[in-house]
C-alpha cells in the first residue's frame, strides 16, 4: 500500500469516526432532551373500547419469528461451510495439479 | 477442517430435547390473569432479549482481545457474537411489539426501553457495516463501535427502573409466579443451548475461512517455487 493510498484509508476512517461520535452525540442530546421527557407522559383513552384481539395469531407469530429467523442463521452460516469446504478442495486440486515438488 | 465435536453433540441433542419439551411447559404453565394468553410471548422473548445482552458483550469481550493484544481468535468471537447479537436483537424487537400490540394496543411507544434497545440494534448493525465495508480499519473501527454496544446494555436493562416506561420493570422474573418458573427456565435454558450451539458453529466457520485464507497464501508460494 503506497503512502497516499495510507493517507486516504486514514482520512476516510477519520471522517467515519467523526461522523459516528457526531451521530453518539446527537443521541444522548436527543434522550436529554426536554422533549423527550414530555413524550413519557400518557394521554388517557376516551371513547368506545376496541374489539379485543385473538391472542393466539400473537403468539404463534412470535414463535414463529423466532425460529424461522434461527433456521435461515444455521442455514446462512451451513453455506457459507460448504462454500469453505469447496475452496479447500479446489486448492487441493490446483496444488496437486501443479505436479510433484522441486 | 476439524470435526464436529462432543460438546457439540451433546449439546445438540439438548437442544432437540428441548424443542420437545419446552412448548408442553409453556402450554401446561397458567395464563396471566390481566394479560392472558398473549403472555406467552414472555417465554421466549426474555431469553431472547438477554441473548442480545450476552452476544453484545462477548462481542465486546473479543474486540478488547483483538484492540489491545491483537488477538485474531478474539476478533472472531467478536464478529460471531456480533451477528448473533443482531439476530436475538430482531427477535427481541419483533416478538416484543406482537406482544405490546395486544397487551397496550400498539405495536410501538418510544419510551426508555423501546428506544434504548432499537439503539443497540443499530450499534451491532453498525458494527457488522463497519467491517465490511469500512475498508482497512474497518475490523479495528468495529472493535470500538462493540465497546460503546457493550456500555449501552446496563442503559437498556436498568431504563425501565430509571425512567418512567410502559414496559414491566426488571422485578418480574424474580417475582415470576412459581408455576410459571420452570416453563421460563426451561425456555432460558434451551435459548442459551442454541445461542451456544451458533456461536460454535459460527466460530468454526471463521476459523476455516482464515484456515482456508493462509492456505491459499502458501498454496500460491508453492506453485510460484515449482517448474
Amino acid at each position: 500500500m503506497t503512502t497516499t493510498q495510507r493517507n486516504q484509508t486514514t482520512r476516510s476512517t477519520q471522517s467515519l469516526a467523526r461522523r459516528l461520535s457526531a451521530l453518539a452525540w446527537f443521541a444522548v442530546l436527543f434522550a436529554l432532551s426536554p422533549g423527550a421527557v414530555l413524550a413519557q407522559d400518557f394521554q388517557k383513552v376516551e371513547g368506545p373500547l376496541r374489539p379485543e384481539l385473538p391472542s393466539v395469531p400473537f403468539v404463534a407469530a412470535a414463535y414463529g419469528f423466532i425460529w424461522i429467523a434461527i433456521l435461515v442463521y444455521v442455514l446462512a452460516v451451513a453455506r457459507g461451510l460448504s462454500k469453505v469446504r469447496k475452496d479447500l478442495a479446489e486448492l487441493r486440486k490446483k496444488i496437486d495439479g501443479a505436479g510433484p515438488r522441486p | 477442517m476439524r470435526s464436529v465435536g462432543t460438546g457439540f453433540l451433546v449439546a445438540a441433542t439438548v437442544a432437540a430435547a428441548g424443542f420437545l419439551l419446552v412448548p408442553r411447559l409453556i402450554l401446561g404453565a397458567p395464563v396471566e390473569p390481566v394479560m392472558g394468553f398473549v403472555q406467552k410471548i414472555f417465554y421466549f422473548h426474555v431469553p431472547c432479549a438477554t441473548m442480545l445482552f450476552l452476544s453484545t458483550f462477548t462481542c465486546a469481550g473479543g474486540s478488547i482481545a483483538y484492540l489491545f493484544k491483537g488477538s485474531e481468535a478474539g476478533d472472531r468471537v467478536a464478529v460471531s457474537a456480533g451477528e448473533l447479537s443482531v439476530l436475538f436483537g430482531i427477535c427481541t424487537l419483533v416478538t416484543g411489539p406482537l406482544w405490546g400490540r395486544k397487551a397496550w394496543g400498539v405495536w410501538w411507544q418510544w419510551d426508555a426501553r423501546l428506544t434504548s434497545s432499537l439503539l443497540l440494534e443499530l450499534m451491532m448493525i453498525a458494527y457488522l457495516l463497519a467491517r465490511r465495508y469500512a475498508g482497512p480499519a474497518g475490523r479495528k473501527l468495529a472493535a470500538a463501535l462493540a465497546l460503546f454496544a457493550a456500555i449501552d446494555v446496563p442503559l437498556v436493562y436498568k431504563s425501565v427502573d430509571i425512567w418512567r416506561t410502559v414496559h414491566p420493570q426488571t422485578t418480574v422474573v424474580p417475582t415470576l409466579d412459581p408455576r410459571m418458573r420452570p416453563a421460563f427456565w426451561s425456555a432460558f435454558a434451551l435459548i442459551t443451548v442454541v445461542w451456544s450451539l451458533l456461536l460454535g458453529l459460527r466460530v468454526r466457520l471463521e476459523r476455516a475461512r482464515a484456515e482456508v485464507e493462509a492456505l491459499r497464501l502458501d498454496a500460491d508460494e508453492i506453485l510460484e517455487a515449482r517448474p
